[in-house]
């Protein structure tokens, strides 16, 4: 599929909410990268992790199914957010 | 006359949550030394006296007065037989929901929205700070923090905010403070739209201005709050089953099936916690939490020791997941996700007391159209699932000629997610299965994994 049509799909986002583009998927994850469901979320539309395999530089594409597949764990990932705005503003 | 809806009185309300860490055996979540959490770590950014729910043994926890006079506005919730989708189902089934999408919002959440912001006004907190992506559970804190007289401070990712009108009204109106984020309030929303003024926002970027605006308060009048997967929210939603048990009672059924959509958890438990209570003291139930086929996380991950991120900064905590090492075959990707999911949930789905369900998308909108068409509510997506799974059931009586008892939790109504409806009927969703084998191999990664105990609850 060109990457512009890729672009442009659009599907309800089960962490928002709301309708949102492939897009935004791409960029909506840590450090401006792919959101970690974007696996989850698209597969049924069209080869999504081809399609990431193909255009995204392997080591990060790695990391990315990494941060797929590890859980986030709330209360670690709260403490963790809170620890470093501590530091920040300190 | 056939009875449709079975009420309970104010005075009959449940006067205590069911907290069911009592009843069961959990590994404890780790952190990144491989020591236990302990509630100190969490006193920045929860009120000591919810910390001391997240982490209480007591089996049931009195609910105060003042919590009861608010949950009033729209409780007890009405117990509905669903006549309408059994006869179009022709099943001998009972099926039963709670309506939970009666609440001023229109969902479940504010049943620990409202203890939420009491236990912080308890505690001298005059500020909450929350994240929100489509604005449920931003509009279910406003509303719960209106009644408290606390101010309540809503960070809505950015492009939600632009979409969803309504929701950041309703926010405006209970006298909620929704800003876009990222905001220019916080340095964690500083730094993105640094990077791209335009940016459409996120909710890791959401969630971290929530916290920082909390924990960096000077005044330590500020707290941050959170509408799930913990586990005081699911303490506050027992009371929806354990309405349900008191108005089951009253008519002399018990379910022989419980049926909930478990996202983070909070709605699937909130009604079948105080069932499995029964199931661990001797009951015969089925007990089905139900999730989209893309990510079966209990259905099919194994249970082990994972951290939370790559760093390993997180803790190390039980629960369901794959490994690293797995790379998806094309259209195969989803269903071997982990997503959040309440620990104590997952433990339960470990300890084989409930048994997980998925569905598929297309399944999920059919059973969505069909409640709608039958019941009139128009239900919530997330809804749907537990809808899909009803529908099933029912079908499966129907085929073995048994007058079986399914209650399911109609978590909330879907009035402002009406453009998942249009995709559905029009044609975008499409369903595609994935292969056990494929699961088989995604487990060896945990070869080097530490393993958690699988403790059994003691029945």
């Amino acid at each position: 599929m060109p990457d512009q049509d890729v672009n442009n799909l659009e599907r309800r986002c089960p962490r928002l909410g709301s309708d949102i583009s492939f897009r935004y998927c791409l960029l909506s994850g840590e450090d401006d990268g792919p959101c970690f469901k974007i696996l989850d979320c698209w597969w049924e539309y069209f080869d999504v992790a081809d399609y990431l395999r193909q255009n995204m530089p392997a080591a990060a594409f790695a990391e990315l199914i990494r941060t797929a597949e590890q859980p986030k764990n709330k209360i670690g990932s709260i403490i963790d957010i809170a620890r470093r705005a501590q530091e920040k503003t300190s | 006359m056939e009875e449709r809806k079975i009420l309970l009185r104010e005075d009959e309300m449940p006067r205590q949550w069911y907290n069911i860490l009592a009843d069961i055996a959990m590994n404890p979540p780790l952190g990144p030394d491989g020591k236990p959490i302990s509630p100190d770590m969490l006193a920045p950014v929860f009120p000591m006296n919810l910390i001391e729910q997240e982490v209480s043994q007591e089996r049931w926890i009195d609910i105060p007065e003042e919590v009861l006079g608010i949950l009033k506005i729209w409780r007890p919730s009405p117990l509905v037989r669903a006549r309408f989708l059994e006869k179009a189902l022709g099943t001998p089934a009972r099926i039963y929901f709670k309506n939970e999408s009666l609440s001023p919002p229109g969902s479940h959440k504010p049943n620990t929205a409202v203890p939420q912001a009491y236990y912080n006004k308890e505690f001298g907190i005059k500020r909450m700070t929350t994240e929100t992506g489509a604005g449920q559970w931003g509009s279910a804190l406003a509303f719960a923090c209106a009644q408290f007289g606390i101010e309540c401070k809503v960070f809505m990712v950015r492009i939600s905010f632009d979409q969803k009108p309504y929701r950041k009204s309703m926010m405006a109106t209970w006298g909620a403070n929704c800003v876009p984020s990222p905001s220019m309030e916080t340095k964690a929303g500083q730094a993105a739209l640094e990077k791209d003024p335009n940016t459409p926002g996120s909710l890791g970027i959401a969630i971290s201005e929530a916290i920082e605006a909390a924990v960096t308060d000077g005044s330590g009048q500020t707290r941050y709050s959170l509408g799930s997967v913990l586990n005081h929210v699911m303490l506050h939603q027992t009371i929806i089953g354990l309405e349900a048990k008191k108005q089951m009672e009253k008519i002399n059924e018990y379910p022989d099936v419980i049926i909930g959509c478990a996202g983070g958890g909070s709605n699937f438990a909130g009604l079948a916690f105080p069932f499995v209570y029964d199931k661990i003291h001797g009951k015969q139930i089925e007990i089905y939490p139900v999730e989209p086929a893309g990510c079966p996380t209990l259905t099919k991950a194994p249970f082990v020791y994972d951290h939370g991120d790559t760093a390993k900064y997180t803790p190390l905590l039980p629960m369901h997941s794959l490994g690293h090492a797995f790379v998806p075959p094309p259209f195969h990707a989803g269903g071997l996700r982990y997503h959040g999911m309440a620990p104590t949930v997952s433990q339960l789905a470990n300890e084989g007391i409930i048994t997980p369900k998925s569905v598929r998308q297309r399944q999920v909108f059919e059973a969505g159209v069909l409640a709608a068409r039958t019941e009139g509510i128009i239900p919530a997506p997330e809804t749907n699932h537990a809808l899909a799974v009803v529908i099933e059931e029912a079908k499966k009586a129907k085929e073995e000629g048994k007058e079986k008892v399914i209650l399911f939790n109609w978590s909330g109504h879907g009035l402002l997610d009406l453009t998942a409806y249009e995709n559905y009927f029009a044609g975008n969703i499409k369903d595609i299965d994935l292969s056990d084998a494929e699961m088989s191999e995604a487990m060896k990664v945990f070869a080097d994994h530490p393993k958690p105990q699988n403790l059994k609850t003691a029945r």
